[in-house]
């Protein structure tokens, strides 16, 4: 791997000359699964959020076993180079990521701009072939704690915060405004939702979407500490939680806050406010 | 026969598209204008073959298409996927079956049923993408994009005529609405009322009027943010469309968008005209500017009737579903 692509992000362009690199696996995740079957990057293979990253039965990510069966069928080995890319500026694809490092993958990096940057350019290869990999076994690593919040944690470092403890702890809710402020309790139309509506008291609001740019790559560096850091004060060295709804836009303030802006301790609560609003007894802070 | 204009008899049903010598009609409101030396005039564009004012992109961009052989003898197994709120979709469809192309129309969850039912009726097969969760800095994604990846993936299938950024969608307005408006009132149009979409319609118009007299007023109709009016974009979404042009554009006025509603079943009930809720929101724009300079000669697009927003209607106007319903 070349230096830049040692780094979480990859660029298109060094996706275009590594295309048929041996031992590069690129993956596809899509917020609308409807994307990766209309056409792809040559050689990508389409991994269904839903149905391929999450638990069939109980709510969960997929169990070791199930993804280490999940990527085997789909040919990729763990000692792989995998860029995911997606639809909405990565947002699933960052998800993956998250999943993928939880399981203790290595080398793995996400696609800067995502499935609309190489879209834009007409002159990149495009395809809606499905290739086909010989199975292999992929051993995947015994999962990662440190990068996961589970409720009990959150409930401790909300009444941290609600005590004054700012510097102590990062808690961030990148839902959108109406959902942090109670206004509703999901976007209209979605399935999973909570009894109440609001957000985890200490939680500080800045939407996902806050570290794109409109043509679905990240802010720089510098962009995303001037906001993260300064406009919103969240603390540089402080242990970190992001939640959202249902744990998927949250895996990609994850990345920005462990990855992009170098915050050590980031953990990524997929609980989130399906579980969180739906806790019996548990505070709530609500702004309208 | 022969396709003759003045019996309206017509060869092919593409022959009764419009163009200025077989004007979509213009029609004055005879009891809603507010000043009698201001009249309004409301352009039906739903009387045009498919049922509204983007036969004229619609059929410009396969028109374009087929210039440039992208369409046509040459591609035999090659049709259009489009990424389209319902109408550009619906006349796209119907051309296209005319033609013999095949149609895949891309379209956003929250169009009413009654568009996605009327497209697969024309032929099209009919695509839904979710709409985003919460909101999304870039405009690729989506319907857009879905589209877009279809003619980039199997461009021997596809050719995407892209209403958002073809300026054949400008041609078409310039070249049969901003004429025939000229005509049908003598020059005599000062103010011309119409919406945002693609932006095709305004930026067309305007430059043929504004050629013919600079001191015709371009004003556009925008719902406020937040809006549920079907093919109208609010000036914060239009970046999605290459085709607008400020600099044509005299005024924008915002109108509380639930308005639309109100003022679509005032114009049906006291004008007879069948008014879509765009129409709807486009006419209290007109009737705005009328009551203000009180003297003027304005022409109102009227992009659709409302049959295929009666869902939306009743939400708005819940008491047309009632059985006590009636005038109000």
């Amino acid at each position: 791997m070349s230096s830049t692509a040692s780094q979480a992000l990859v660029s298109v362009d060094w996706l275009k000359d590594n295309l048929k690199n041996p031992g590069l696996k690129i993956i596809e995740v899509d917020v609308d699964p409807k994307q990766y079957g209309a056409g792809h990057i040559p050689g990508a293979i389409g991994l269904d959020w839903a149905e391929d990253l999450q638990d069939p039965v109980r709510r969960d990510v997929p169990c070791k076993q199930q993804l280490e069966s999940l990527l085997g069928s789909r040919g990729v080995s763990e000692r792989d180079t995998i860029i995911l890319y997606g639809d909405s500026s990565n947002w699933f694809a960052a998800y993956a990521f998250w999943v993928l490092k939880y399981y203790g993958h290595q080398d793995v990096h996400l696609l800067n701009g995502g499935r609309a940057k190489w879209l834009a350019d007409d002159s990149l290869p495009f395809t809606n072939d499905v290739p086909t990999y010989a199975a292999t076994t992929y051993r995947a690593q015994e999962p990662d704690e440190s990068l996961r919040a589970r409720v009990i944690e959150v409930l401790d470092v909300s009444r941290t915060l609600s005590a004054g403890g700012q510097r102590r702890f990062n808690l961030v809710d990148v839902r959108s405004p109406d959902e942090f402020s109670g206004k509703v309790i999901a976007p209209p139309g979605m399935n999973e939702t909570a009894q109440r509506a609001g957000h985890i008291p200490g939680a500080t609001s800045i939407p996902w979407g806050t570290a794109v740019n409109t043509d679905g790559t990240f802010k720089s560096p510098e962009e995303l500490r001037s906001i993260y850091f300064e406009a919103k004060g969240l603390s540089p060295a402080a242990d970190s939680v992001a939640y959202c709804r249902i744990g998927e836009r949250s895996s990609h303030t994850w990345f920005v806050l462990k990855y992009l802006l170098g915050v050590k301790n980031v953990k990524n609560y997929d609980g989130s406010w399906t579980e969180y609003g739906n806790l019996i007894g548990v505070p709530i802070a609500k702004t309208v | 026969m022969k396709t003759d204009h003045t019996t309206r008899v017509y060869d092919s049903i593409l022959d009764a598209l419009p163009n200025e010598s077989n004007p979509s009609p213009l029609v004055r409101l005879q009891r809603l204008s507010p000043s009698p030396t201001f009249p309004l005039w409301a352009k039906l564009e739903w009387l045009n073959p498919f049922g509204s004012v983007k036969d004229r992109a619609a059929a410009e961009l396969i028109a374009d298409l087929e210039r440039q052989g992208k369409l046509g003898a040459d591609q035999p197994n090659r049709g259009i996927v489009e990424p389209t709120s319902g109408n550009t979709g619906l006349s796209l469809a119907a051309i296209a079956a005319v033609k013999g192309y095949s149609m895949r129309a891309i379209v956003p969850q929250k169009v009413p049923d009654e568009k996605k039912a009327l497209l697969r009726l024309a032929g099209a097969e009919v695509d839904v993408v979710t709409d985003a969760l919460c909101p999304l800095p870039g405009t690729e994604d989506g319907s857009i994009g879905l589209a877009r990846s279809y003619s980039r993936a199997q461009p021997d299938r596809y050719a995407m005529p892209n209403q958002y950024e073809n300026p054949a969608n400008v041609r078409a307005h310039e070249r049969t609405t901003g004429p025939e408006i000229w005509k049908q009132t003598g020059g005599k149009v000062t103010h011309v009322f119409t919406s945002l979409g693609t932006a095709g319609t305004v930026t067309g118009l305007a430059r043929f009027l504004k050629a013919q007299n600079p001191n015709i007023k371009i004003i556009t109709v925008q719902p406020t943010e937040g809006h549920d009016v079907p093919g109208l974009r609010n000036l914060s979404q239009i970046g999605v469309s290459k085709l607008y042009d400020p600099a044509l554009i005299d005024e924008i006025l915002e109108i509380p968008y639930e308005l639309a509603y109100q003022r679509a079943a005032e114009l049906f009930r006291r004008e007879g005209l069948r008014a879509g809720p765009s129409s709807g929101l486009i006419f209290e724009g007109a009737r705005r500017v009328a009551e203000r300079e009180q003297v003027g000669f304005g022409v109102m697009i009227f992009c659709d009737d409302v049959f295929k927003y009666m869902s939306t209607m009743v939400k708005h106007l819940p008491e047309l579903a009632t059985d006590e319903g009636g005038a109000s």
